[in-house]
């Protein structure tokens, strides 16, 4: 179960979860998915990214891997990061979360779904 | 694929710009940050990217750098290993030392009994550098009180002959004052002044020590004697030992321009019998005197108190 004080996200580490659902990455890899997911609204910074990154390290969302995926341009610096089963749980509950606010927006601003 | 130099440029600039981080934060993720913003610059040199990119891109990363910088800072956890702590603390309290030394307060000794019997040999003193108004344009006196040198004021100054040495006299003229001296009478603007601080050790009138001005004045009153009276020109002061006959004042080497002004003596704080040479320099049967003499040669009764 997330644990109920980690939400809501910030939208950086809602992001950064986002990015590593699907696969492992490295710090500039998940730059560029994050501005993939927001149409560039969102260019993490290398501070900002590692800044999150330490504190998700910390509170167990997502952890190191050992794994070098990205064989071409691998370089002994990167560390690449995975998503913890915690860390899983936790985007999906924020997902819920925002999802809920959004409906909520909709029905109070008379929006109509999708359109 | 070569950078081009102004890439290693500013790759050199922000692995610099890392070292405002805090340390853990530094050693565990500085390399992959500068990977990360090498990719940055590498993937805008592929994109053939124009002036503008390079701006924002710019302005992104230091806005970045600002507020990661600070959060970092925030969330660090606070050093206390015993010795950074004791070096922290010393540098502080050093730091305070050396500011208050240089702009508040400074203790000086008085080696000559010149202002006998109010500050005798061997007064420890402190000394407000900030009391008096404008004392070398020191920017305490737009913040801390102060308040013009007026006639009697108790002053410590540098003497003009040798600016490093610090003399304390009393203030006789301010600038425009017409000062005479009479058979050891003050004159002031005409009128004989009542000098209850001032003592007198011998009876016999020396001419410019107790008529003054004469002839013989010193060179520094050649322009500013008129009728027999020295007048003290604007941003000068007109000074004299309490000690009138021992004294090496005013009248012997001219005026105190205001700008050698030091300050006010604040309290003695110490204060030990002994002779003009254990104060003017350093020697070793000084020190041995005060080893074995510091609770009967102590003035005690002049310890804390207002000169």
């Amino acid at each position: 179960m997330p644990k109920p004080d980690l939400l809501p996200l910030t939208p950086p580490v809602f992001h950064i979860l986002l990015a590593l659902a699907d696969e492992e990455r490295h710090g500039y890899g998940i730059m560029q998915d994050v501005a993939r997911q927001t149409n560039d609204a969102l260019l993490l910074g290398p501070g900002t990214l590692y800044g999150c990154v330490k504190r998700m390290l910390a509170a167990g969302l997502v952890e190191e891997s050992d794994e070098r995926p990205d064989l071409e341009l691998d370089d002994e610096r990167r560390r690449y990061y995975r998503m913890t089963a915690l860390g899983r749980d936790t985007v999906r509950a924020e997902a819920s979360r925002l999802a809920g606010a959004v409906s909520a927006a909709k029905a109070k601003l008379g929006l109509a779904g999708g359109k | 694929m070569e950078d081009p130099g102004f890439v290693r440029g500013l790759c050199r600039v922000y692995a610099a710009m890392l070292f405002a981080y805090p340390r853990d934060f530094r050693l565990e993720y500085g390399a992959e940050m500068q990977q990360f913003f090498h990719d940055r610059c590498r993937e805008l040199v592929r994109a053939n990217s124009g002036c503008s990119a390079w701006f924002r891109f710019g302005m992104r990363n230091l806005m970045d750098w600002i507020v990661s910088t600070v959060r970092e800072h925030r969330a660090a956890p606070r050093q206390t290993s015993g010795a950074r702590k004791l070096i922290q603390e010393w540098a502080v309290t050093l730091l305070l030392f050396l500011f208050v030394t240089t702009t508040m307060v400074q203790a000086y000794v008085v080696p000559t009994g010149s202002m006998e019997n109010n500050i005798l040999i061997g007064d420890h003193m402190l000394v407000d550098k900030v009391g008096f108004s404008n004392t070398g344009n020191n920017w305490t006196s737009y913040v801390l009180p102060n308040r013009q040198v007026k006639r009697g004021d108790i002053i410590a100054f540098r003497y003009p002959q040798d600016v490093r040495q610090t003399f304390v006299k009393r203030v006789i003229g301010l600038p425009g004052d017409h000062i005479q001296l009479q058979n050891k009478q003050v004159i002031r603007n005409g009128q004989p002044l009542e000098e209850p601080y001032a003592q007198h050790t011998s009876t016999h009138a020396d001419d410019d020590r107790d008529n003054f001005p004469t002839a013989a004045a010193p060179a520094a009153f050649a322009n500013h004697v008129q009728d027999g009276e020295v007048v003290v020109p604007p941003d000068m002061l007109f000074v004299l030992g309490d000690n009138r006959d021992n004294s090496l004042d005013s009248r012997y080497w001219g005026f105190v321009p205001r700008d050698y002004l030091v300050g006010k003596p604040l309290v003695i704080y110490w204060s030990y019998d002994g002779s003009t040479k254990d104060f003017e320099t350093w020697n070793i049967e000084h020190l041995e005197d005060v080893a074995l003499h510091f609770f009967t040669k102590t003035r005690w009764s002049r310890t804390l108190t207002a000169p």
